[in-house]
């Protein structure tokens, strides 16, 4: 797959604006993979991909856009063969973030704080964020931050005014949109939304211009990645299509621990590394779950994503690093 | 449920059958011979799945799944009739059925994971 990001109408376009003209069918031809060590920068419609020292000297944000950082699954308290120390790793990918210049505004945590919801583990994650120069952190739950209570502690943190942990809120001219789509699952069913945040993210957007820039964060991937090992939201479609009408939308999703990338029309997907774990690809091997991988790769394969909006440009700017 | 667990975790299952459980336990066996089917069952969880998807036990015996993913899974019954804590690496949870009926259940964090316990 790694070819495919060879495609020459992908890397050699210039760093077109606009976006008009675009091939979707190309896009769609080198969506999915994104190897270790190369970044995807989506820009005025354009996805094109660079190498990681090039990206941190180009992205500096200007005065008046904006960075934030998304950091999923830290599973803190897992101490499996796939990493003896997922807290050193979590602690690592927080020194990434303080070293950032400029700070990024907030941090995204895209659920899965905690391995197995043991005590004390969401005070690990929310006391080692606040080291970071980030104004604030936004979370939403993992499977692993609610089975074990229906989600009582989780929302009883992070849950809101409201108490049921959907949110949004706007950031110099983004509007952003966390859902939670890991409660209330059914036997042999899938991450799903349900009937009233899908009713509340329909409201949330209504009054919106459609050249407003959306960011949408949750938990499960909103788009079909392997339903097979349930990596997907069974009413995701119904939430995206709230969406359509908007120029520029970006899905910043975690739970598969490895990045993915797809474009579908204006909407951009992308799953995320996870500080603890990688997992193996969608259908590859027996299942999904914490992946070994010999010592000297395993920070190659964990990481953390920065991205930057630039005014005017339309796009968010997305770039995933790994702790290597 | 915590310090019920604390009991259970990596106790053989076989061992689960503790000296106040003796007449219960001898009668499940007494119609495990019976039947056929035996007083206790065992389901490894794996890669994502339970060993055995159906298993079958006689009234008053004990089914123990034991987790050797490092993932966490829990088992929990569809009609909220048991329901395991989360159960890491190498932990196990025992339930004894003591009615009989068809328990279906699944893992909360993996609802692809199901199965079914047959009481009889």
């Amino acid at each position: 797959m790694r070819d495919d990001l060879n495609h020459s109408h992908d890397m050699d376009r210039p760093d077109g604006h606009g976006g008009d003209g675009v091939d979707r069918r190309g896009f769609l031809e080198c969506m999915a993979w994104a190897g270790t060590g190369l970044v995807w920068v989506a820009a005025g419609g354009i996805l094109s991909s660079r190498a990681l020292s090039q990206a941190a000297a180009a992205d500096a944000a200007p005065a008046a856009g904006f960075s934030f950082v998304q950091i999923s699954d830290t599973h803190i308290g897992f101490k499996g063969e796939a990493n003896k120390d997922a807290l050193g790793t979590f602690e690592q990918a927080l020194a990434r973030i303080k070293a950032l210049e400029p700070a990024p505004a907030f941090i995204i945590h895209t659920g899965d704080l905690t391995h197995a919801q043991k005590a004390g583990a969401f005070d690990t994650v929310t006391e080692a964020l606040k080291g970071t120069r980030a104004e604030r952190v936004f979370y939403v739950p993992g499977e692993n931050d609610v089975f074990a209570d229906g989600g009582k502690e989780y929302l009883g943190r992070f849950g809101g005014p409201a108490g049921n942990g959907w949110q949004s809120f706007d950031y110099k001219g983004v509007h952003f949109i966390g859902l939670v789509n890991v409660l209330n699952f059914k036997a042999g069913g899938l991450g799903s939304l349900g009937p009233a945040q899908l009713d509340w993210l329909k409201k949330d957007v209504e009054g919106l211009s459609s050249s407003t820039p959306i960011v949408v964060f949750a938990h499960v991937p909103l788009w079909a990645v392997y339903p097979k090992w349930g990596w997907v939201t069974d009413d995701g479609k119904q939430a995206l299509s709230s969406l359509k009408r908007f120029g520029s939308v970006t899905v910043l999703n975690g739970h598969i621990h490895q990045i993915l990338q797809k474009v579908e029309g204006n909407i951009r997907f992308h799953t995320a590394l996870s500080t603890a774990f990688p997992q193996p690809a969608p259908g590859v091997g027996e299942g999904p779950g914490p992946l070994k991988v010999p010592a000297e790769e395993l920070r190659k394969v964990l990481g953390l994503r920065e991205v930057t909006y630039v005014p005017g440009k339309g796009s968010l700017a997305v770039v995933d690093s790994t702790l290597a | 449920m915590g310090a019920a667990l604390v009991g259970v975790l990596a106790a053989p299952a076989w061992a689960l059958a503790g000296p106040h459980h003796d007449g219960p336990d001898k009668m499940a066996q007494m119609v495990a011979a019976a039947t056929g089917s035996p007083a206790n069952s065992l389901v490894e969880i794996a890669k994502h799945k339970f060993s055995l998807p159906t298993v079958t036990v006689p009234v008053g015996g004990t089914v123990t799944w034991r987790n050797h993913d490092e993932d966490v899974h829990t088992v929990v019954s569809t009609t909220q009739v048991f329901r395991s804590p989360g159960l890491d690496t190498d932990e196990a949870y025992s339930y004894k059925f003591t009615k009989p009926g068809v328990y279906q259940y699944f893992c909360t964090l993996h609802p692809l994971m199901t199965g079914t316990v047959i009481v009889k």
